[in-house]
């Protein structure tokens, strides 16, 4: 579930001068960014200005949760922050900042400001002040650290990404909020159970020429879920097979993992199998069916409700007709048998239709 | 569309994969709350690219999350979210920032999450009604059905109301009289429009590292077993192996709890227009009793040689009983159609499992 770096090392940083009464956190911070953020933050990389500003990076504030301890940090959200940039000043619309995060905390209550992002991996005293701003108390994060998020936009490298969290150095006073100590710190990209279907139509459009790719029904998935298991399969029988010809080397562990996930299949009885099987179908198929004589009732009903008028009658009809709708199954039900039972047979194969198709209606 | 439409119709709707993950993520948040939010993009040559969207801020559910009930008022708040006032102020407002960093400045509709399909009802419309009937026609609405989607393939939808439609709900005309003349039935409310997910360069970039790209030089064989365990590879997240779950009944269950209530619905209905006939029916029994003998007494009259009675005061005395609206019946029928198919779908998946299961079981018996 989760894109994991290898082993990280938690350097203790140096404590910030902090505010009487107010302590703030040492702990070491562990980054888990969703999806989403990452996606925003790349769609932000795509859509900077380029005309009035020769920045070639944008930035833009992290939303999430902290987990109570504050070890954690979860970001969930992120939005775009205007700034110009060049050789030497950096203007960050503050205003735009606070009224944004404003207007995002409105929607998701539960998020809080975690920190900020940037599309270039490089790090500079610009980065140090903007830096200063969002772990600053009166704007930022204070006293848990600001998170500083840089996801690398080159064109024709790998997108990389690296966390960090910052420390106060010890240079004089005036040149304090412009310095800071970058401190990387270990992050993962994780998705849950509800994102991984979404993610799954996402990924299916990476190899298309126009990266795009259509919604496919559940049948269609289950149809390449079913080709790619095939394939698996297959590769694997390859490999068997070709240690059984000897030609290439046994690994004694791939063996073993090959008789534990076989012997994991059930041993059941053949005839329990049928019996189950065919109970498991028949409520699948009777259900199927029935849901489709009821669509044809309410299909019926309603046809009736607005065609009696045609018939030169009063409304007294289509009050007889709206409840002979409901009543009269027996016309209704026959067609929905006859669509359900050629439903459940186009689903469910060529094999042993016949078998079904007669006990459907005794139902 | 016998609409006159000026420029090309409508025909298809480009999500950007950035608000899939964005919908996605806002709707199993609140699940099983249902999540609105607002869509923004453009329209090109008939197809409308969403590029970005945002939720909508709801009445606080953590405020009255400890009752259990409540997820089903806050759940109607939230479906009301979309055309409430504060709301259009609040999106006026995200779109005018969102400008200010090049995003799309022009709202196309808005997205609702949904539960096994319970999506078809007079809340839909009445949002999708709203943003249709604005100068900026061109909005869709967009549903993600979250439970669905957590047993497989995502579940994504897009769909516009029919001009006919429009026009009978703007005028809210849904009498039987009505609906026979413009020939509207439940099948011509909603209009469905295939979508499309679109990658940026960026993001397909991105997504070819995701997990992480596949080791490029010769593996080394696993020491041991524990080894092997210890360090599984990554599962390509498509194609999306989860579809292959069995477990499909208690969707199926649902599905038909479902659609037992629709059917409850419908008797309503219908009881509701019967109530109506046999009213109706009464009042003009007593009409044509009034005007008999307001016919007899007049003759009685004239042979008195008095003025007649004005034959017509039965306007005045009596009043027929409005027609219930034919609205409500229409989108029942919509929803049980839309269930039953789903029932279809499900049929048609779980059973080429269960064949499947059973020849892999039963080799023989294939």
């Amino acid at each position: 579930m989760a894109v994991d770096l290898p082993s990280f090392l938690h350097l203790a940083r140096p404590l910030a001068p902090a505010a009487i009464g107010v302590q703030p956190t040492t702990a070491p911070v562990n980054v888990i960014i969703q999806p989403q953020a990452v996606f925003s933050i790349l769609d932000h990389a795509i859509r900077r200005d380029i005309r009035d500003t020769q920045s070639t990076r944008v930035i833009g504030a992290l939303l999430g949760v902290r987990s109570e301890d504050g070890m954690e940090v979860e970001v969930r959200n992120c939005f775009a922050i205007p700034h110009t940039e060049n050789e030497d000043q950096v203007e960050v619309d503050v205003e735009y900042q606070k009224n944004m995060l404003a207007l995002q905390l409105k929607a998701s209550p539960r998020e809080v400001l975690l920190g900020w992002y940037t599309t270039s991996l490089e790090l500079n005293s610009f980065s140090a002040l903007i830096q200063n701003f969002f772990a600053s108390p009166e704007t930022g994060t204070f006293p848990h650290p600001a998170v500083h998020l840089t996801v690398s936009t080159e064109s024709g490298k790998e997108i990389e990404a690296k966390a960090y969290i910052s420390a106060p150095v010890g240079v004089n006073a005036e040149r304090a909020a412009e310095s800071c100590l970058f401190i990387p710190v270990p992050y993962e990209i994780r998705y849950g159970e509800a994102e991984k279907s979404g993610l799954e139509l996402i990924s299916g459009a990476k190899d298309s020429e126009n990266r795009a790719a259509p919604v496919v029904s559940d049948i269609e998935g289950l149809e390449r879920a079913v080709d790619q298991t095939l394939d698996l399969l297959d590769r694997v029988a390859e490999y068997v097979s070709s240690i059984l010809d000897e030609e290439r080397d046994p690994s004694n562990a791939l063996g073993q993992f090959l008789m534990n996930a076989l012997s994991l299949a059930p041993k059941v009885d053949p005839q329990d199998i049928e019996r189950d099987f065919n109970n498991h179908i028949q409520d699948v198929l009777v259900v199927s069916y029935l849901a489709n004589t009821i669509r044809t009732q309410i299909d019926l009903s309603q046809r009736l409700a607005t065609a009696t008028l045609t018939m030169g009658g009063t409304d007294a009809l289509a009050a007889t007709g709206g409840g002979e709708g409901g009543e009269r199954g027996e016309r209704g039900g026959q067609r929905g048998g006859n669509r359900g039972g050629r439903g459940g047979g186009r689903g469910g194969g060529r094999g042993g239709r016949e078998q079904r198709e007669p006990r459907e209606p005794a139902e | 569309m016998a609409d006159a439409v000026k420029e090309v119709p409508l025909n298809s709707v480009q999500v950007e994969a950035l608000v899939v993950m964005k919908i996605v993520k806002a709707c199993a948040a609140s699940f099983p709350t249902t999540a609105t939010g607002s869509i923004v993009g453009m329209d090109v040559n008939g197809t409308l690219q969403i590029t970005n969207s945002f939720p909508f801020p709801t009445a606080d559910i953590a405020a009255s999350d400890s009752h259990p009930n409540d997820h089903m008022a806050a759940s109607n708040i939230a479906a009301a979210a979309p055309r409430s006032k504060a709301n259009v102020t609040y999106q006026n407002e995200m779109i005018k920032y969102l400008r200010e960093v090049n995003v799309d400045a022009n709202n196309v509709g808005w997205y609702t999450s949904a539960n096994m399909g319970n999506f078809i009802n007079t809340s839909l419309i009445e949002n999708q009604f709203f943003y249709q009937k604005e100068p900026n026609e061109r909005t869709v609405a967009l549903v993600h059905d979250v439970s669905r989607s957590s047993q497989g393939a995502l579940s994504l939808r897009a769909f516009r109301l029919s001009p006919s439609f429009m026009v009978a709900y703007k005028e809210s005309k849904f009498t039987a009289e009505n609906m026979l003349k413009t020939k509207l039935t439940y099948k011509d409310v909603l209009i469905e429009l295939p979508i499309i997910v679109h990658n940026s360069h960026l993001l397909t970039s991105f997504l070819h590292q995701l997990p992480s790209s596949a080791p490029k030089d010769e593996l080394k064989f696993p020491a041991s077993l524990a080894d092997l365990n210890a360090n599984t590879p990554d599962i390509p997240l498509y194609p999306n192996l989860e579809s292959l779950d069995l477990s499909i009944d208690p969707y199926l269950e649902r599905t038909c709890d479902m659609l037992l209530d629709s059917i409850e619905t419908h008797y309503t209905e219908l009881n509701n227009f019967q109530y109506f006939q046999r009213q109706l029916a009464r009042e003009q029994a007593k009409i044509t009793a009034w005007k008999t003998k307001r016919t007899a007494e007049n003759s009685t009259r004239a042979q008195q040689k008095l003025a007649p009675l004005p034959e017509d005061e039965w306007e005045r005395l009596f009043k027929l009983p409005v027609e219930p609206s034919r609205l409500e019946g229409m989108l029942n029928a919509k929803q049980v159609d839309q269930y039953s198919r789903q029932v279809d779908g499900f049929t048609a998946s779980i059973t080429s499992k269960m064949f499947a299961v059973k020849s892999n079981l039963l080799p023989e018996s294939s």
